[in-house]
């Protein structure tokens, strides 16, 4: 196996199979690496209800296959969550997910080489409390009667216990304001080629489909944590045929040229810009959730952001904001973290992006998609 | 006060080896220059922390501005790089948050330059004079 080769694979266990979603393979492959020891810990999702979960680091390989299913409406970032820790683990990555953690790697609260990341294609999450509200006003049903959900040809899906099926296409709802986060809707990182391993369910066609998942190795790593589930007997392999591939291609770059559109629609050139800023931060009450959440930050609790900001202050723009915003500019990677934690609802993400999208455009540089110093800290003598 | 009367606060910050000493010569030189400028002297134009320029600008400051040594002539050999890279970023965010460009700005001044230190303040002090006070300018200060 070898780094750029790509397969279809599912899980060989029935009962995940028919739990996880597009024939569990990713599941088994975290199962397998705690398995035979290739790590000591995997993060997996602990679900709560049919809205929400919370990450937790498992060592047991039971929690692990117990975690079968995805998740739509379920916003996390892993980064923050395994940075500080120095631990030999493996984890499912969105790709915002695989992002944050290539950027907390280059300011060393990671060991990268210690991280086994599977990427996951991600076309966008939804907020849960915006998918409650969604459920009640789009679709006419209770929240609570919802089995499952699925995503199809550009319509969102939900089952509810009775067995009966509602779909609403994607752009009515988001016209609505309902649907993907914003963030999400922008994104260009549909198939995660940063992580170490990219597995969905686009280029998965014929009798296959919904019923396997489609791999890329990205990396020797990946090609180890893949190599090891086959060995170990958790999942089967099978290589893909062309059609599956022009598909997931196709798909990719539907998605992608979607997003573009949109980036043009959400960042709209403007005058009077400082009163926009002054306005959507006026209610800001100083909490620090924006700081806590965000995968890139990486300074801990005494940091410029806050130690330079007093609350008593009579400015016109709050000194952590400005901080804030010049430590973005470089370092954004447009997750939505910090706009879904927000108790006073100011659309966070859209004003980072601002200060973030021609410093990012101008420097060509991704944060997140590789290795490559930050621009800030990338001083050359000869130049 | 009235609009000819207002003079702007400029705040300069000049590195203690190559602008500062041109800031020296300016006045040495008995080059005429408008009162309007601060000048803050560090060590070097590499300490100058973005989180400096961003007080000034808060605490009432019309323009801010950047000097130090010409690149190459840094007496810690590359500071000035640094500044270089620091005030990219520093001037993006400073442009997207809408504040006019003439209110931040960069220049490279050795100390044998007086003439250019002086002719450089009175560019800047007439162009904030046409611009009127800075945005960010806390309320209850000239």
């Amino acid at each position: 196996m070898q780094k750029g080769e790509m397969f279809l694979g599912w899980s060989t266990k029935e009962d995940i199979r028919k739990r996880g979603g597009s024939g569990g393979l990713v599941t088994s492959v975290l199962a397998a690496a705690l398995d035979k020891k290739l790590v000591d810990s995997v993060v997996v999702l602990k679900k709560i209800n049919d809205f929400e979960a919370v990450p937790v680091i498992t060592s047991d390989v039971n929690e692990v296959l117990n975690s079968a299913g995805s998740l739509h409406s379920v916003p996390s970032n892993f980064a923050k969550l395994i940075a500080n820790k120095n631990l030999k683990v493996a984890l499912p990555a969105k790709g915002c997910d695989v992002r944050g953690i290539i950027e907390q790697g280059k300011r060393n609260t990671i060991k990268l080489d210690n991280t086994f990341i599977i990427g996951l294609n991600c076309g966008g999450s939804m907020h849960p409390t915006v998918t409650r509200e969604m459920l009640e006003v789009m679709y006419k049903i209770r929240p609570e009667d919802v089995h499952g959900e699925e995503i199809e040809k550009g319509k969102l899906i939900f089952e509810t216990k009775d067995g009966k099926e509602h779909a609403i296409t994607i752009d009515e709802l988001e016209e609505k304001g309902y649907g993907r986060r914003e963030s999400c809707r922008y994104c260009t990182i549909k198939i995660p080629n940063n992580a170490d391993l990219a597995c969905g369910n686009w280029g998965v066609t014929g009798e296959l489909a919904g019923k396997a998942t489609f791999v890329e190795v990205n990396s020797e790593k990946g090609a180890e944590l893949l190599q090891n589930a086959v060995d170990a007997g958790y999942v089967q392999i099978q290589k893909p045929d062309e059609k599956g591939i022009a598909a997931r291609a196709r798909i990719k770059g539907a998605m992608e040229g979607l997003s573009r559109k949109w980036k043009e629609k959400v960042f709209i050139p403007m005058d009077n810009r400082l009163e926009y800023f002054r306005k959507e931060l006026e209610n800001c009450i100083d909490c620090g959730a924006c700081k806590t959440v965000c995968p890139t930050c990486s300074c801990g609790d005494v940091s410029k952001c806050t130690e330079f900001h007093y609350r008593g202050d009579a400015y016109k723009m709050s000194m952590y904001h400005l901080v804030r915003f010049l430590h973005l500019a470089d370092s954004c990677i447009g997750c939505g973290q910090c706009t879904d934690v927000c108790p006073v609802d100011i659309p966070l993400t859209r004003l980072y992006r601002r200060f973030a999208n021609p410093v990012q455009e101008e420097l060509k540089y991704e944060p997140g998609m590789d290795l490559r110093r930050p621009p800030y800290f990338e001083v050359k003598l000869n130049d | 006060m009235s609009a000819e009367a207002w003079e702007p606060k400029i705040v300069a910050f000049c590195c203690n080896w190559c602008s500062y000493g041109g800031a020296d010569s300016a006045g040495m030189g008995r080059f005429q220059q408008p009162p309007s400028t601060r000048i803050i002297r560090v060590m070097c134009s590499g300490r100058i922390d973005p989180l400096h320029v961003f007080n000034a600008f808060l605490e009432g400051a019309d323009a801010v501005l950047v000097t130090g040594c010409h690149i190459g002539d840094c007496h810690y050999v590359n500071g000035n790089d640094k500044t270089k890279i620091k005030y990219k970023f520093l001037e993006s965010v400073v442009r997207e948050l809408g504040i006019e460009k003439e209110r931040l700005q960069l220049n490279w001044i050795s100390a044998s330059e007086g003439e250019k230190f002086a002719s450089f303040i009175r560019d800047v002090t007439e162009q904030i004079k046409k611009l009127g006070p800075s945005p960010l300018k806390p309320e209850g200060v000239s």
